[in-house]
């Protein structure tokens, strides 16, 4: 999976759980700050990404230093490339 | 104690959105029952006809509080948005810490434990679980909701007590307003349908089950060829507040609650007790400090099951005697369950302004255990109400009758035959 269909889809879950306008969902908005989701909502955003990405996040220490969109795109990138390696490794 | 009025009213009934919607299909004589083809999956569950609220523009609730109401919370937030627009109430009451609500429901959203269960419990797994679900499955849920919602900083009520809950509110509510506690109070119910809420009245062999094809002829309160309830769902609100306060601010004064009492029968879980139900009545009474030749009319509880409706009846005949006009709204609106009362008194308190009884729908022929009180039948009858008494019971030996009558300045409406 690419980095534009990781961002198309991350966009999908704001929009869909959230119901963000397209347009605010820039790399550099912050989740919390600028989206105004909040400590319930980001229940829903794990509980959507790992739906998403068939990735395991809940006990992922890293999801606590998520503050931009960028963020998340980044750490679903990682976890990816990391799942990728794993495979390959084994 | 404080006089306490009733200064607005809100619903979403199986009628349609908003008290005229209500009203208005009770006046023309609608029935809300229908059959319900996506239960024909259900093993067990013979009663397939039941009666849907509509859900209406609910994406207009901003997110952030719609996020945690299941379908009843839905119903309750926008009757209670309707109710405090009639009585004129705004950010300034609901901040003040002297208004609060009191909304009561035989449990949390069916549709959103459903959906709970559905997911966790195939697999035991809780990871897919939303953080918003457990909110619409609490017991409270429309009053947590409806307070949330509003920014009401007064008390927030949840009495729960099956088909019972909205009078109980109203009751609670009338208590904290004349005790002085609070000045305001949104109270009423809230229910939704669900296969597994007329299952566990099917269970009983109290659903109605022989109309599945002719559901327009169901529920049939106190007819000779009723054979249970039918549920509905949706939501009533009444603002309840003190007399001065509502004089004060020139709010509309649509009826004065003078009695209130409930009480438990603590003989059977779910067979109906005349004595407990009489007992109620008397108590309403008391605390009203009225005679029982004072009451002009009777808004019934009678759900067309084969044994709470000549329960009542018997009740009514030894408080009342037989000169009262009577009838039940069930026929029109099915069994809101924990909404009932709230959407019933609504209705009756309509009538009573109208100077009218509406009838009970579908009552053809007086089952004998039903004869002796005076059936309001066919049309609306004309009556002259002064004091207004609307009957509540519930499982569980429950029983709630609420007083109610006009004031002075309680407006006569137009009596539109």
């Amino acid at each position: 999976m690419n980095r534009d269909e990781i961002e198309r889809r991350i966009h999908g879950v704001f929009e869909d759980a959230f119901e963000i306008e397209p347009e605010r969902l820039t790399p550099e908005a912050k989740v919390f700050e600028d989206l105004g989701l909040d400590s319930l909502d980001i229940v829903d955003l794990i509980v959507a990404l790992q739906k998403q990405f068939g990735v395991q996040i809940r006990e992922d220490e890293r999801v606590r230093a998520i503050r931009t969109l960028a963020d998340i795109a980044d750490f679903i990138e990682t976890l990816m490339q990391e799942e990728d390696a794993r495979r390959s490794g084994s | 104690m404080r006089r306490v009025v009733i200064t607005g009213a809100g619903a979403v009934s199986p009628l349609g959105v908003g008290v005229p919607a209500l009203v208005g299909g009770v006046e023309a004589g609608r029935g809300a029952t229908r059959r319900m083809e996506s239960w024909d999956g259900f093993k067990g569950l013979r009663s397939r006809v039941a009666a849907l609220a509509p859900l209406e523009n609910e994406r207009a609730i901003p997110r952030r509080y719609r996020r945690t109401m299941g379908r009843m919370s839905l119903f309750a937030y926008q009757a209670a948005v309707e109710a405090m627009a009639e009585a004129g109430l705004g950010s300034a009451d609901t901040a003040s810490g002297r208004m609060g609500c009191a909304v009561g429901s035989t449990m949390g959203s069916a549709i959103s434990l459903n959906r709970a269960f559905e997911a966790m419990i195939p697999n035991r797994d809780l990871s897919e679980l939303s953080s918003t679900l457990f909110f619409q499955c609490v017991s409270h849920t429309a009053a947590m909701n409806v307070g949330q919602a509003l920014g009401l900083g007064g008390c927030v009520f949840a009495p729960s007590a099956a088909c019972a809950s909205a009078l109980q509110a109203i009751g609670l509510g009338f208590d904290l307003v004349r005790s002085g506690r609070q000045d305001v109070m949104l109270c009423g119910g809230a229910e939704e349908v669900h296969a597994t809420v007329t299952g566990s009245f099917d269970l009983l062999y109290a659903a109605s089950t022989r109309y599945n094809d002719a559901p327009e002829r169901t529920p049939r309160p106190f007819d000779a060829d009723r054979d249970g309830l039918v549920c509905g769902e949706g939501s009533g609100i009444l603002v309840l507040e003190s007399l001065d306060r509502a004089r004060r601010r020139g709010a509309p004064i649509l009826a004065e609650v003078l009695g209130f009492h409930t009480c438990g029968g603590g003989d059977h879980v779910s067979e109906s007790n005349r004595k407990a139900m009489a007992d109620c009545m008397r108590g309403a009474l008391a605390d009203a400090g009225l005679d029982a030749g004072r009451v002009d009319a009777i808004n019934a509880h009678a759900t067309a099951t084969l044994q709470g409706d000549g329960e009542e009846v018997a009740a009514i005949r030894e408080v009342f005697g037989g000169a009262v006009p009577t009838s039940s709204l069930k026929g029109h609106l099915t069994h809101t369950l924990g909404a009932s009362a709230a959407l019933e008194l609504i209705v009756a308190l309509a009538g009573m302004r109208r100077g009218r009884v509406y009838p009970t729908r579908n009552l053809e022929r007086v089952a004998p255990e039903c004869e002796g009180i005076l059936h309001v039948r066919d049309a609306p009858a004309p009556v002259d109400i002064r004091v207004l008494a609307k009957n509540s019971f519930a499982f569980g030996g429950i029983c709630a009758v609420l007083l109610c009558g006009r004031t002075e300045e309680t407006p006569a409406e137009a009596r539109t035959a």
